[in-house]
């Protein structure tokens, strides 16, 4: 179980965080989520895809990463063999929780940092330091909140292209069949992509707005994504032939 | 008699003429040279008589047809999800109960599972060993989840709602979205054309409203099909006795209660009670024979079903309203230029909840027919009412189906098995029942509201088998048998494991909403 605490200069002086990407360390996962601003670092190296939330019944979009649970292809020898890592697996230890503020007599929410101190990254002597010896932020706990704020602002931005995308019939199921080299296979069931032939009906006006928002790029840096399937595939069965 | 019909005059403003004016706007074109006109008059003083509140699943593809999103229908309507009928105590006093879920059979295309379930009746109950269905129902388990499409499902359902305010909803939608003109006012007088056929309604507020074709969904008054053009009701209480009906709202005790996932249909001394689970509240109510218990009896008998939720000092105070109906359809429904839906053109008890798929039924078929000009209306309404008489009658038959093999000892189920209580078509097929298996063959009409399957359920759930033995097969499909049965229990495993419960997946498409796809 997670242990979420607010980061603080006096409790976490001394708090390091390993930034080796292995199983060990909870990088073992088959995808991530991800927002639409992310699309275009991602598109080099994953497979973008849309899934529903099984709590929520809500779509989300997700870098894929292997075939199964726990398949993390790109996890080499303590590394990350891509040259992009997605935020939210970048961000790990850290989360942004809310907190009520009284400013001024008057209750804010707050976004504030938090350290999940049961996250085996988190340890006293290996790794990158929180805190300057003197109690300034490092530039790398600089460097997490900001990304944290990005991750916040994309999965906002990524609620309302989704609700366009649902709204001008773009996302479609599909299902791929997939053989490895040894004729294993593999099926991906409960993905959605990008509906190209509903994508080629849109008129100029739609698609101006779509471009203004930014969603048209986002929209083709996820098709563009889809090659990186075949990718996958080769990392797969490269796993096989050891 | 050439004259094209595009004026569709619509009189009543139930669910009747609503889901009539919205299945028809949403199939053709309004205010389109080639296209229709609808308009929907309803009087202000007359209100719903509001019952209704179970549906058939076809109502899942009738709202989306309509253009109506799942998620602000189920939250607008107060609406909850419909798995099938529950029947208690319908075989005998204080015994047991049986499912009629939604569901087919597993396997029925393939093969018919019932002989080789009857050797293992003690054991499991037909619907049981053959759906999901019931085991859900159990459990008050909703028939998707909140990752489920709208309209889409893991077992097939239809709804509980409140039909007022369904009635609400799909004015809203008729007149803001579909293009229909509403209008309230009183009609006083009716002007004909030299062939009879009805010409302009005149109102009080002295508005002549013209139309090509008249819909009658005034309800049980039948103000065009039976005040004006003396179209008798075919009186049925010969067959069904029922006529009376007492009906109360009852609060959930707690806000959490589940809500349940069928319709319970529990059987008392002369008639039964209904009980329908709403996310605000349970509509209940007891429908009986007038002629077999008072009044004050009847409603004893209601107090005392709901007093175990709520305890007696409530089931005492809550407000029960009487309705009075009389059993029967129009011998004819339409008739010239009128044609009669909803209660206009028949009522009978809510057993097994018909009444809004025979609005849904007979809106479609006057939709796919709609006539292009009077001279061809004659022939349709010909094919209309031959259609609908035969509907009419399978109800009644399949109504009578779940009176005759109970056992109950009172005076009102002994006469209810009188063979001259029973139609005549009925007495055939039990005759052949007693040697024969109940087979899709024993459904003649091709498009039955009730398919096989459902006189299955029923006829099984009541403990019929039959007398006679039945010829011995060369190849016995038992190991065919045994791996639908297999199969039907596996899916209802993986089913009670992923599914929410009614109250749980309603609480978060309050939260969420369903998604589109």
């Amino acid at each position: 179980m997670a242990k979420n605490v607010l980061v603080n200069s006096i409790d976490h002086q001394d708090l390091k965080v390993i930034t080796e990407r292995s199983a060990n360390f909870g990088d073992n996962l088959w995808y991530t989520l991800t927002f639409p601003s992310e699309f275009r670092s991602l598109q080099a190296y994953y497979p973008i895809f849309f899934q529903k939330d099984v709590n929520t019944g809500k779509f989300h979009a997700l870098a894929l990463f292997g075939f199964q649970n726990e398949e993390n292809l790109f996890l080499k020898d303590g590394k990350w063999d891509a040259g992009y890592i997605p935020l939210t697996i970048a961000r790990q230890p850290f989360s942004i929780g809310i907190h009520k503020v009284s400013e001024d007599g008057e209750e804010k929410m707050q976004r504030m940092l938090h350290i999940d101190l049961d996250n085996p990254r988190v340890n006293k002597s290996k790794g990158e330091a929180l805190f300057l010896e003197h109690g300034g932020n490092t530039p790398y706990l600089d460097m997490m909140a900001d990304m944290l704020e990005v991750i916040h602002h994309g999965m906002l931005d990524s609620q309302e292209f989704i609700e366009s995308l649902i709204e001008l019939e773009l996302l479609e199921a599909f299902t791929a069949d997939i053989t490895l080299q040894d004729g294993s296979k593999y099926q991906m069931v409960g993905f959605y992509t990008i509906n190209e032939e509903k994508l080629n009906e849109l008129n100029g006006n739609v698609l101006e707005s779509l471009n203004k928002k930014g969603y048209l790029q986002a929209i083709y840096m996820a098709l563009a994504s889809q090659a990186n399937v075949s990718h996958l595939i080769k990392r797969k069965n490269a796993t096989l032939s050891h | 008699m050439n004259n094209k019909i595009q004026q569709i005059v619509i009189v009543g403003g139930g669910s009747a003429g609503w889901l009539t004016a919205a299945i028809l706007a949403s199939q053709y074109a309004v205010n389109d040279e080639h296209g229709i006109q609808v308009t929907l008059i309803e009087s202000s003083t007359v209100s719903p008589i509001g019952v209704g509140e179970g549906t058939w699943p076809s109502m899942r593809s009738t709202l989306e047809k309509i253009g109506l999103s799942e998620t602000d229908f189920l939250i607008q309507c107060d609406a909850s999800f419909k798995q099938g009928s529950k029947f208690i105590d319908w075989h005998h006093v204080n015994d047991g109960h049986y499912f009629h879920p939604f569901t087919f059979p597993v396997g029925m295309e393939q093969m018919d599972l019932a002989p080789y379930w009857l050797p293992h009746k003690q054991h499991i109950s037909f619907a049981d060993a053959v759906t999901p269905q019931g085991h859900l129902c159990q459990k008050h388990l909703a028939p998707k989840q909140i990752s489920t499409a709208e309209y889409a499902y893991n077992a097939n359902y239809g709804y509980h709602l409140d039909a007022g305010k369904f009635t609400q909803v799909l004015r809203q939608h008729c007149v803001e979205k579909l293009g229909i003109t509403h209008i309230v006012d009183h009609i006083e007088h009716i002007k004909s054309h030299n062939n009879g056929d009805i010409a302009t309604l005149i109102t009080r507020n002295k508005q002549s409203i013209q139309g090509d074709l008249f819909i009658d969904c005034s309800g049980v008054h039948g103000l065009l099909i039976e005040q004006h053009f003396g179209i008798p009701l075919k009186n049925q209480k010969n067959i069904l006795f029922n006529d009376s009906a007492w009906a109360v709202h009852v609060p959930y005790t707690d806000e959490q209660s589940p809500i349940a996932s069928c319709t319970l249909s529990t059987a008392q001394t002369s008639g039964w009670v209904w009980d329908i689970g709403l996310p605000s509240r349970r509509g209940v109510g007891h429908t009986y024979s007038s002629a077999h218990i008072t009044d004050e009896q009847a409603e004893q008998q209601l107090r005392e079903y709901i007093t175990p939720a709520i305890g007696a000092t409530a089931a005492e105070q809550l407000a029960c309203r009487k309705i009075n109906f009389n059993p029967g359809y129009r011998q004819k429904f339409w008739h010239k230029n009128c044609v009669a839906v909803g209660m206009a053109a028949g009522f009978i008890e809510p057993l097994e909840a018909s009444a809004l798929v025979m609005i849904e039924l007979a809106a479609q078929m006057i939709c796919d027919q709609l006539p292009k000009t009077r001279s061809t209306m004659d022939v349709i309404a010909k094919h209309f009412n031959h259609k609908f008489s035969a509907r009419w009658e399978q109800i009644i038959e399949f109504l009578k189906l779940h009176y005759v093999l109970s056992e109950r000892k009172e005076e009102y189920w002994l006469e209810n098995r009188c063979s001259s209580s029973i139609p005549q078509s009925l007495l055939e097929l039990l005759e052949l029942w007693q040697s024969n298996l109940p087979s899709r063959y024993d459904i003649t009409d091709t498009d039955a509201l009730f398919p096989a399957a459902s006189y299955q359920y029923v006829l099984y759930g009541m403990g019929y088998s039959p007398a006679h033995q039945q010829h011995t097969l060369r190849h016995p499909k038992q190991r065919d048998a045994e791996v639908l049965f297999n199969q039907n229990m596996q899916q209802s495993k993986q089913l009670l494991a992923a599914l929410p419960t009614n109250r749980e997946l309603l609480n978060k498409i309050k939260q969420y909403g369903l998604p589109k796809l």
